[in-house]
Formats: C-alpha cells, structure tokens, sequence
C-alpha cells in the first residue's frame, strides 16, 4: 500500500549533504516509515534480541502460541475451586462434584468447568510459603523473588518477548485491571519498556491510542514520516539500542492505533456479547480473546478481589460464578474458532486460602498448599497433578513452587525455560534457578 | 438464624421492668460452628446445627455441660436451620435436604434429599407446628406439613440474581407467632411478606432495606451483606430487620451491626439502628414476650447479644460474647438466652 | 541455589591495587587527572577516541548534566561568541551558578536515593536545602540515617530511612547498595561458596545496624534500647549478629543491660509508641547502632566504601557508564574499569570534605567527557568502559519534562551569563521546577537496557497535553513564536537552536523548506507538524 516514491531521496542526502526534494508530496512523507527506516531497524532490535538465535526465535513464533492469564487477584480459596475437601472439618460447606474426566472431582461452584476439565490441567501443590499480598503477588508474577539490584520481568514481559513479533502490529503484553485493590501494573524489569505491560485500568481503551481530532489522519502520518527521515543519522550514528528502541516505539504507533477496535466488544455480534455474560469479567475476558485473536500473545485479566477473610463462602459464591461462566465462555469461544489449541488460560492468583475457617466465616491468606489451573495449549487436558493431605494443610505430592510453575507455563509455550539472559555480567535463567517444568501436565 | 419456634407468653406482662443489663454467665465449647438452635424440652435442653454436618444437644442445665451428638444421620453439608415440633426436631443444610428428627434419641424420621436445588438458609414453623418453611438460595420459599413432609408450596418472587447479575442468596424467614404473616428477606436487602394463613402466600408487602447490601464496584468488585434475620413483634404489629451497615472494606465484618424497625403493614420505617463499636452482622432477632424490648445477636470475629428498647429504639445493655453468634434460643421468661456460633455457645443472663 | 546471580563481595577496596603512593599527588588537577588515567588505557589499548564534541554539542550535554535541562537560545547565542580556549571553563563556571544547579544536583540525589519509594515534599525540600548550603555528602550521609522528624532543616532527610522502616531487608539492602556500593543481599541465605564463612555474619551484620529502628504511631524514627538479630547459619546454628561494617569491623556492643522489671517497663512503652497515637513522649537509647554505623562508615580504612560509592555513581551519571559497572556490585569479581582513577578520585573527595561540586566539575571539565558521541564509520565501537567516545544517554523524566518546557516557553533573553545572579530567570526557573512535576510520570526513568516504551510514543503523537501544551500556536509559545517569522531559514533555524541547540545542516534546511511549501496545509498547522517531528526525534530525547 506504501507508494514508493521520490522521498527515499531525503532520506539519503541525510549522509550525501544533497537537496532539494522539493515537490515531494505528501504521500511521499507517508511512504518513508514502511520503506526505508524502518527495515533497517527491524534488523537493528533482532540484535538487541540476539541472545536467542534468529532459526529458533522465528521457529518459536510460527507456532503462534498465546496466554489469557485469569489473575485472582487478593488469593481464591483451593478448596472452593479446584481442590475441595468436603467433609472435613476444613472444607467448608460445598460439595465436590464430579467432572467430565473420570476420577477429578472440583468444587460445586464452578460447574460449567466441570464439564470442560478435557482442556484443564489442575495443579494443586503450590508451596510458595509467601502470604502477604504485595510480595506474594511479586512472586506469583515474576516467579522468583526480587534480588535487590535486578528487576525481574514479569511472566507476561517474558512471554511478550519470547512470543511477540518485533514488527508487530498489536500490542503484546496487555494487562487488564480495574479494580483498585491491589492494582498492580505488571513490570518487564531488565528487559526494558519494549516489553511493558499496556495496562488499562479506569477506560477499556488504551491511553493515547485514538488520534486527536485537531490533526487529520494523514497529517498525523506524514508528520510521523517526517520525523523518522530527519531521525536517521543520528540514530545511525550513535548505534545506541536505547535510540533505535525509540525508533520502533514510533514504529509501532499506527499499528497500535488501528488496533483500538480490539478493545471495543461493540464490535461482537450480540449472541457472542451474551455467552460472556453482563458482568465487568465477562467482558474483559471478551476483549482478551479479541486480542489473541488478533495475534496479541500475552492478555492478563485480573479479578479483584477474592480476600475473603471474612464471608469467605458468600464471597466465592459470587465470584466463582463469575470465573465459572466467564472461563467456561471463554474456552467455548476458543475452542470453536480453533485458538484453544494456540492458547494457554491460566487461573492463577498470589496465593490461596487457610484450611481453618475464622470466626467471621473467613478464610485467611495461605501459600503452602494451594492450587491453579492451566488450560488449552501446550497442556495435558484432564489431569490433577499433585495431593494435598485431607484437610489441605501441607502438600503430600508433587510439590511444585512458583519457579517450577513457570518453567511449566514456559514449557507449555515450547519455550526453553532454561535459557539464560545476560544480564551485564549475569546470567538469569528464564525460571528460577533450579526450577523444573511439571511434565505430568504437559501434552 | 431465625428459628421461630417459642411459644409466645399469650399474655404479656406490661409491668414487666426493662432489663438493665446483658451477662455472659456460661460459655461452653462447641465442635464446630453452629449456625441455628432450637431450644428442647425441657427448654434449658439446647439442640444445635453444627459444620460438622451434625445435630448437638447440650443441657445447659448440667453441672459441666457437654455437646453430645444426635443420632447416627447427619446432612451432608452445614446444618444452617433448625425447628422443633413437639418430640421431633427438623433440620435443614447447604445440602438442600430437609430432616426430621426424633429429638430424644436421634433417630432419622424422614429425609427429604432434594427439598431445594441449592443451600437452604433458614426455617420457621408455625406456632401450631403443622407448617414448615425453608428458605434457600434457589431464592425459593417452600411450605411443608411436618406432619407428612409433603410439600404445600413453592414460591419464587426474589430475585434471583443481583442488579450486578450475580446469584443473590435468600438467607432469612419468620413467621409470626399467629401464623398469619410470612416474612422472607434477601441478600439485596428486599423484604416479602406474605399472608401466610391457609399457606394462599399472596405477597401483602415489600421493605426494602438498601443498606442491608454493600456492593462494591470500584475497589474490590463482589458486595457483602444482606438480611440475615427477621423477627415479627409478637403483636404482629412490627418486623425487625438485622444485617450490616454500609461496609468500606468488604473483606471483612467490619461495617456497623444494623437493625431496622417496620411497621410492616402501613410501609413505615420506625428505626435505623446501627452500632459502630460491636460490628458485623446482626444474625438472630427477638422480640420480648410484651415487645417493650428485643434482642439483637450477632458478630464479626467476636460476638455480641445487645438489648433495645423498641418504643424509642434506644440501646438498654449489651454485651460481647466471644466468638461470633449465629443464632440464639431466649428462654420463656425470657431472663436468660442461649447464644450459638463459633466453636461456641453462651449463656446470656438479662 | 541462588548464587549465580549473587557476586562475592569482599575486600578488593582495601586491597593495594595501587598504594597511595603511586597516584597522582592528590592535590592535582580533578580533570587532568581522569584524562592521565584515561588516556593511559586508550594508549595501552591503542584505542583512537573521537574528537572533542563541538561547541554546540558540548553546551547542550553540560545544560543537561549541570543545569537539568537544554540551553536556552540566550546561552547557545553567548557560548557560539566564547573563544575556543576559554568555552569548557566558561560555559561550566556559568551552567554551575545557576539556580539550576541546585535543582538538578538535589533531582539527581533524590533519584539516587528514594528512586520509587512513597515520596513526601519535604525530603526533595531538604536535599535542595542541603545543596544551596553546601551541605556535604558526608552531611549528608549523617542527616539521612540520623535524621529525627522533629527536628530543623534535616528533618526531611528521615525519609531516606523512614520509607523503608517497615522492611528491614531493604533498609539493610538499599543503605549497602545506595550509599556503599555493595549489594550483599545474597549474602542472606547463604554464602558465597567460594569465599569465607563471614558473608552471612556480614549481612545480618549490617542488619544489626538497623534492626533496633521503627517508627512510632506517630511517624517518628527511633531506635530500641535492646533487641539482636538472629540468624541460622548454612551449618544450621543459631547466631547472634554483632554490629559488623562491610570491611568485617565490628563495633562496641553498648546496649546497657537492664534489670529485668525495667525492660518490662521498657517493652511497654515501646509498645505504646508503636501502637498508640496519643503517647506523648518518644525515646531514644543514648547507644544508636545507626550512629555507630554513620561513625565506623566514615573512619579509618571504612571511608572508601561510603567515597568510593558516591564518586562510581557521580561518574555514571555524567559519563553514562560507572567506573565499576554495575554500580552495586563493588566487589573483586568485579573490578574497576579503571582502578587507581577511582581511587584517587576517592581520596581526592575526601580530602576536600566530600564536596560534590569539585568532583562534578572535575569531571564535565575533562577531555573524556567532552569527546563526540557521534561514530562516522561502520567500524564498531569501542568497549564503552576505554571511554573512548561520549555515551549517548536517555534523559531522565524530569530532565526530558524540564526540557520541553524550555522548548514550549523558554523565552530567549535570558538566563544570560554576564548578569549573575539573574534575578528574572531564577524565578522561572522555579516555576519550571514546579510545573515540569506535572510531565515527570508521563516518562519512564532510564534502568539499566533503557527502552523508550511505546506508551511514551502514543503519549507524544495522541495526547491533548503534548498538542495543547507543547505545541499551542499563542504569542510566547514555540510554534506562536516561529508562526511570527516569514522567512522559511531563519525559521528552520531558530527551531532547530531552540529544539536541539545547533543550526540545521543544509539537508535539513532542504526537508524542513520542502515541508514547509506543502500544498494544501495551513501554515500554522504545517508549522506545528515540523516542530513535533523535531521535538520527538531521538537527538532530543537522549543526551549525546
């Protein structure tokens, strides 16, 4: 669609010192952001991402994988979602029902799960012994815990790298959170802000995204073609990557641009809209799969909030309904556009809740037995990985802590969690050191 | 929970002085959580609904009252509501069953399985104790005869979902001690009541109560609250509301202990009453036998028994009682009470 | 096993890399002698720096680095008329006068400091209270640990501790990290392999230092009269920690050993304090191990972690790259780009009571610093520790914020250098300080591997603030300004200086002309586009 025209020549005189393209049009501004400049930073941010050989990264991303993180923000109770305890004397008022998969019984508050647990692997032997929120959300985010000194990327920042096209169109880590309670961002920590979060909160349309009315469109690009023609012997002559990663910060500005209707569920046929339902989640969750759609390979939905230290069972009555038809929709709806295959939902908060039930009805925060979930690509439908004893105080099999989760997501994306980032001097292995992927539920 | 089973004194005593004060003169441990009580015969014999699944019967007039178990059936999940009829005790639980039990030795009478499709939150019976009525979070009211367990009717009327389309939860009935009117209240805080004699149900009046539910949209996007007890005046006259304030950090029972008045039938609000300093949920309600005064119990962590004068709707004494009260049994002089709920139950002299 | 991220850390500070004898006498010339040390290895590598950066160029990196900001069009007309032999000393005597001066040295301390801790007015009050009174860094040092709230001009400086007192690791972390240069976090778990069984007893060591400090229901700092830190050692023994300096030098245990009816007493008060917020009175134990450690840090051999640190940091801010990289790991696995500099540096600062401002200006006085950034060839860079060429730095938030509103109203007749103090422009410069606050979250602060992010790209072509405030067409404004001036060059001109402080080449005069004769655009709007175009391009988004 890029005229190729005579602007390529100022592009050049930048080094030449020549004149005058007068007369260029203004489709020939337009034309220098695709042609000229462009291309050679391309090449230039495959250097930056020279840690991983070009055959593999290009390997990797044909194969298209993406993430729908459902992040249980404030810690959901495992014994009213995935590993329940009827019974006894810590597990609560709910019965256990059966599922689709002979042999896994999940908590009668997410039915509509139940008759989809073909897609679901069931991890319920997380020890992550953290629980307070702030630094258990860390945690839980990052899969390690902070050394100070180094700040560590995010599981969407890592997967948006691992994952993402350097010449993208969309953005690739979007994190969704609304809520103001522990409203967390998310953060790319050493891989830089190439990787950041684009993180909607108070709107569902992205911040700075929509062109203001008192430019037209093609003033908007000419000048942004402008801009990169004057750019470029200063870009080639620091050969700085800092200074290229402005570049393809304004590279990515139109694509982004375009992909504002991502973020706008008007746009789904209303029967669509139904099946997710009215609520906030159901929504978001819509918007997510947009987005994955659209090639996005990280959406974090975040679902505030589940600290129910008191009324914990009126608490998850609501918003396990909520998860249970909101998740069951979204996996419907992937599974028949033929993207569950591609996707990895994962249920995951920053810990989960004691056996004891306090005197308000409440559960309180615990990390030493809890579960989550993982759905869709890469993963093992059907199965239950690990045990925790009969009232769900300590972890009896399969252990698994928050470096080993990762290691799982990663090698459920076909990415080497082993890898290492040189970090200056530093290694840093995309898990933790010493973490290792759960096979068991890996397809 | 509401269990409004005692006979009311046929004539009160006006000359009766206001009680001055609130005592915890016995506390004794529990197996669990209880979340209903019905009192025996005789009635210092307290039967309670435990998370143990289970019926416990403590005679709080032993020297060291012990719980013991009732029986060899249990429901099959929390036992959340309990009447007694004569020499049998009917329970209802999270599992939606209905059981009638042979309150001297325990033995299962009659199990309805199915009585509802989701957790059954409370029952009433009639002072005749010919009818039964079990609320539950199907938002269906249903109407037994004890005598057959055949059920009379079903009725829908609450709303099933919240204005934010989530499951509402219908946690609370009464009955008054005529027979004649049927309150049922919900978690969004809408009260029914229903000409309930003759079990035609016609729906005679709607309270809301808006406080009663705290939505949260902005900060941590669930609500908390709702109508957790109810108690009919004993001249018909007055339905007393409980629940909880506006709440600010719904994780918790924090938000004011909350008590609304009705003069049910003309739609008017006689009191707003909130108590900022024993908080959390007002849980079980009842009038005094000449309805000078009621009594309101209920908890957060801890638990309370508080004491109103009814006219003026002005706090006579109170009392925190340990842990949090899920329901109470007020003995026929109505001198003293039982408290159950959390691992615990008290004994409470007025 | 955690410890391939985690570097030993230990005693190459003291070790005699070269004994003082050896340096240059250390009343030498602070820019002399980094080019001696510098040049030194440039010659031993054979490695050819580029050329001294152009007037212009070196102007614009010393406005940003001394004053906070790009020069105004007034000081870029003055310094293009400077003789060449005079200019370096010319421009930095000027840039260093000025109230920007302050503001800058107190943004880059505070950055330093409490980088992304909950921040209150009053610690930026008392860093720029410290800078305009010369405060040294050893004061400096002394207010921020010791600080009280209630009391004078230093209260502010409480933040420093008190935004970490609900953290002991970090308080312990950040103070090794931020004011010594050594990051022994890893240090807790276990030690080091391949080094002595002190690295544990040194962590909770510095720990001990900080474990007896809390802050009351009131928010005052204070410390404990007792209380010791416990730590299970990798052989499983539980340890009591002595108070222990980075170097392994322990101090006096003087906590006085109360009758035990008295701690009791004690215990109550404190837990009063902690909880109660009518307690009317506030302890503090005549023996602080937060000023023993301020004390040991400062004396002896102990200095040269607490010197040493603030001269590697000084040095990566100007130079773009620490003498030791990364700046938290001082340690022997990790030496010196260029040892005996840092050490004379060092003692150089201490020999002249800490004052940053010899040492600042030693350095943007140097030949190393004033080289072009600019690489002609394909060739590859040099290794950017040989500092054979200027790096090219992203502007920190506040410096990218101040600068663009220098470029939106900067008026052109001032600050001027023959008129000291200048009254006018201090007091713009005030209200700059204070309105550039506004733009500073809009922009990410430069980490190690900066990228710009492409929020900070939708930010500069979407938003009503970028199109409302920067490029508005009223009288005083940049682009109302330009809009007054008929001939195309000298409007090219005058953007180009007061964008990015020198004159267009010819191929931009081309491009800017041919823009600016576009059919069928407003000149106003052809105007604004032009100088968005220039504003958003890398050369002012970066000091180069």
């Amino acid at each position: 669609m890029f005229l190729s025209s005579g602007y390529r020549g100022i592009g050049d005189s930048g080094r030449s010192s020549q004149s005058s393209p007068v007369g260029v049009s203004r489709r020939g501004f337009l034309a220098a952001s695709a042609a000229g400049v462009g291309a050679n930073l391309v090449a230039d941010m495959s250097a930056i991402n020279g840690l991983r050989s070009a055959a593999m990264a290009s390997e990797l991303k044909r194969q298209d994988k993406r993430v729908i993180l459902l992040w249980l923000a404030g810690g959901a109770s495992q014994f009213e979602t995935w590993d329940p305890k009827p019974g006894t004397k810590t597990g609560g008022p709910f019965r256990a029902i059966p599922t689709n998969v002979s042999g896994i019984r999940i908590s009668e508050l997410l039915p509509g799960l139940a008759e989809r647990m073909q897609h679901t692997a069931i991890i319920r032997s997380l020890n992550t012994k953290i629980a307070d929120h702030g630094t258990a959300a860390a945690l839980m985010e990052c899969g390690r815990r902070d050394d100070p000194g180094i700040r560590y990327p995010d599981i969407g920042a890592v997967v948006a790298r691992e994952l993402g096209r350097l010449e993208s169109k969309v953005p690739d880590y979007v994190s969704l959170y609304t809520s103001t309670e522990g409203r967390r961002k998310g953060t790319s920590g050493f891989l830089g802000s190439r990787y950041a979060p684009m993180f909607l909160s108070e709107s569902m349309t992205p911040a700075n995204i929509l062109r203001s009315d008192s430019i037209t469109d093609i003033d908007h690009r000419d000048r942004a073609a402008l801009r990169e023609a004057m750019a470029k012997r200063f870009v080639a002559q620091s050969k700085s990557h800092s200074v290229d990663s402005q570049m393809s910060a304004y590279q990515r500005v139109h694509g982004l641009m375009a992909s504002a209707d991502l973020f706008d569920v008007e746009h789904e046929p209303a029967d669509v809209r139904a099946r997710y339902g009215p609520t906030q989640f159901g929504e978001q969750c819509l918007i997510a799969r947009r987005l994955v759609e659209a090639g996005v390979p990280f959406v974090k939905v975040a679902r505030a909030w589940w600290d129910s230290h008191g009324q914990n069972f009126e608490t998850h009555r609501e918003l396990c309904a909520d998860l249970d038809h909101c998740m069951s929709a979204l996996l419907d709806d992937l599974e028949q556009r033929g993207l569950l295959e591609n996707t990895l939902v994962i249920t995951l908060g920053e810990f989960g809740r004691t056996p004891s039930i306090n005197a308000s009805l409440g559960r309180d925060h615990f990390a030493n037995a809890w579960s989550c979930s993982l759905s869709g690509a890469g993963v093992r439908g059907g199965v239950a990985y690990g045990e925790t004893d009969a009232e769900g105080q300590t972890v009896v099999d399969g252990e698994a802590n928050a470096g080993d989760l990762f290691a799982t997501i990663l090698a459920a994306l076909g990415i080497d969690h082993e890898h290492e980032y040189m970090l200056g001097a530093r290694p840093i292995p995309l898990s933790d050191f010493g973490s290792r992927p759960i096979e068991a539920v890996l397809g | 929970m509401p269990t409004d089973l005692e006979p009311s004194s046929p004539e009160p005593v006006a000359t009766a002085p206001l009680p001055t004060q609130v005592v915890v003169d016995a506390t004794y441990s529990l197996p669990g959580i209880a979340f209903c009580c019905a009192a025996g015969e005789p009635p210092t014999t307290i039967y309670a609904g435990l998370s143990d699944f289970a019926i416990h019967r403590i005679d709080t007039a032993a020297e060291k009252p012990q719980p013991i178990r009732l029986g060899e059936a249990s429901h099959d999940s929390y036992v959340t509501g309990l009447v007694r009829a004569g020499d049998r005790l009917i329970s209802g639980g999270y599992d939606g069953a209905l059981i009638w039990w042979n309150a001297a030795d325990g033995e299962q009478l009659r199990r309805i399985e199915t009585a509802h499709d989701k957790w059954i939150r409370g029952l009433a019976i009639t002072p005749d104790a010919t009818r039964l009525v079990s609320v539950a979070d199907d938002m269906r009211t249903k109407v037994w005869d004890v005598a057959t367990g055949e059920q009379i009717a079903d009725w829908g009327d609450h709303e099933v979902k919240t204005p934010q389309g989530y499951p509402s939860m219908l946690y609370a009935v009464a009955l008054s001690s005529d027979g004649q009117w049927l309150a049922t209240g919900d978690k969004t805080g809408e009260v029914l009541v229903r000409e309930f004699s003759g079990a035609a149900g016609s729906i005679v009046a709607r309270l809301q109560t808006p406080v009663m539910y705290t939505w949260d949209p902005r900060a941590r996007n669930h609500s908390i609250g709702g109508i957790r007890s109810l108690a009919f005046s004993n001249d018909g006259q007055s339905l007393a509301i409980g629940g909880m304030g506006k709440v600010n950090n719904i994780d918790h029972l924090e938000g004011p202990s909350r008590l609304e008045i009705f003069d049910w039938q003309a739609g008017v609000k006689l009191h707003e009453i909130e108590d900022t300093q024993f908080k959390g949920l007002v849980e079980a309600l009842r009038f005094a036998p000449d309805d000078r005064w009621l009594i309101a119990a209920g908890g957060d962590h801890s638990g309370f028994v508080s004491i109103y004068e009814v006219g003026e709707g002005k706090l006579l004494a109170q009392s925190k009682t340990g842990s949090h009260v899920h329901d109470i049994s007020l003995a026929p002089d109505a001198t003293s009470l039982v408290t159950v709920g959390h691992q615990q139950a008290t004994k409470v002299l007025l | 096993m955690r410890f391939p991220t985690c570097l030993a850390f230990s005693v190459w500070l003291f070790s005699a890399i070269a004994s003082a004898e050896e340096l240059l006498p250390i009343d030498s010339d602070v820019a002399e002698v980094i080019d001696h040390y510098v040049d030194e290895r440039l010659e031993r590598y054979e490695i050819e720096p580029t050329p001294p950066a152009d007037a212009a160029t070196y102007l614009r990196r010393a406005a940003l680095d001394l004053a906070g900001r790009i020069p105004t069009t007034a000081e870029y007309a003055w310094a293009e008329e400077l003789p060449e032999s005079e200019r370096r000393e010319a421009i930095v005597e000027h840039l260093m006068s000025l109230a920007d001066f302050d503001f800058h040295l107190r943004n880059s301390l505070d950055e330093l400091l409490l980088s992304n801790r909950p921040h209150d007015g009053e610690f930026r009050e008392y860093l720029l209270w410290a800078v305009r009174s010369g405060r040294s860094w050893d004061q400096i040092f002394r207010d921020l640990l010791l600080a009280r709230p209630a009391e004078g001009p230093e209260r502010g400086a409480a933040q420093f501790v008190r935004s970490r007192v609900r953290n002991l690791d970090d308080l312990t972390n950040d103070t090794a990290m931020l004011l010594f240069g050594v990051n022994i976090a890893c240090a807790k778990c276990h030690d080091h392999p391949l080094v002595d069984q002190w690295q544990q007893d040194h962590y909770f060591g510095m720990q001990a230092f900080f474990s007896r400090t809390f802050a009351t229901r009131k928010n005052v700092l204070t410390e404990r009269p007792f209380g010791e830190v416990k730590f299970k050692n990798t052989a499983g023994e539980e340890k009591v920690a002595a108070f222990t300096f980075l170097s392994g030098v322990s101090v006096e245990d003087q906590t006085i050993d109360f009758a035990d009816d008295e701690r009791k007493r004690l215990e109550e008060q404190l837990r009063k304090l902690e909880r109660d917020e009518k307690a009317g009175y506030v302890l503090f134990p005549d023996f602080s191990p937060r000023r023993e450690l301020v004390d040991v840090a400062l004396r002896d051999e102990e200095y040269r972690y607490f010197a040493k640190n603030i001269v590697n940091r000084t040095w990566e801010r100007l130079m773009g790259l620490g003498l030791v990289d990364p700046p938290d790991q001082m340690h022997d696995g990790n030496l010196p780009s260029h040892p005996e500099l840092l050490e004379w540096l060092a003692e150089h600062l201490v020999a002249n009571r800490y004052d940053l401002r010899g040492l600042i200006r030693g350095i943007v006085m140097s030949d190393a610093y004033s080289r072009s950034s600019r690489l002609v060839t394909e060739e590859r860079p040099p290794s950017p520790t040989t500092f054979a060429r200027a790096l090219t730095r992203p502007l920190t938030p506040r410096q990218l914020a101040t600068s663009l509103l220098v470029v939106a109203r900067g008026p052109a007749e001032f600050p001027a250098a023959e008129r000291q103090p200048d009254i006018g422009w201090a007091r713009f410069r005030n209200d700059l300080e204070n309105q550039a606050g506004g733009w500073v979250r809009e922009f990410e602060r430069p980490t190690e591997n900066f990228q710009v992010s492409v929020d900070e790209a939708l930010f500069f072509s979407n938003s009503d603030r970028v199109q409302n405030d920067l490029l508005r067409d009223s009288g005083g404004s940049l682009v109302g300004r330009l809009l007054a001036i008929d001939d195309d060059r000298e409007l090219l001109r005058q953007l180009w200086i007061r964008v990015l402080g020198r004159e267009p080449l010819d191929d931009e005069v081309s491009t800017g002309l041919a823009w600016l004769s576009r059919d069928a655009t407003e000149r106003s709007d052809a105007i604004r586009s032009l100088a968005w175009a220039v504003i958003t391009g890398p050369e002012a988004r970066f000091n180069h």
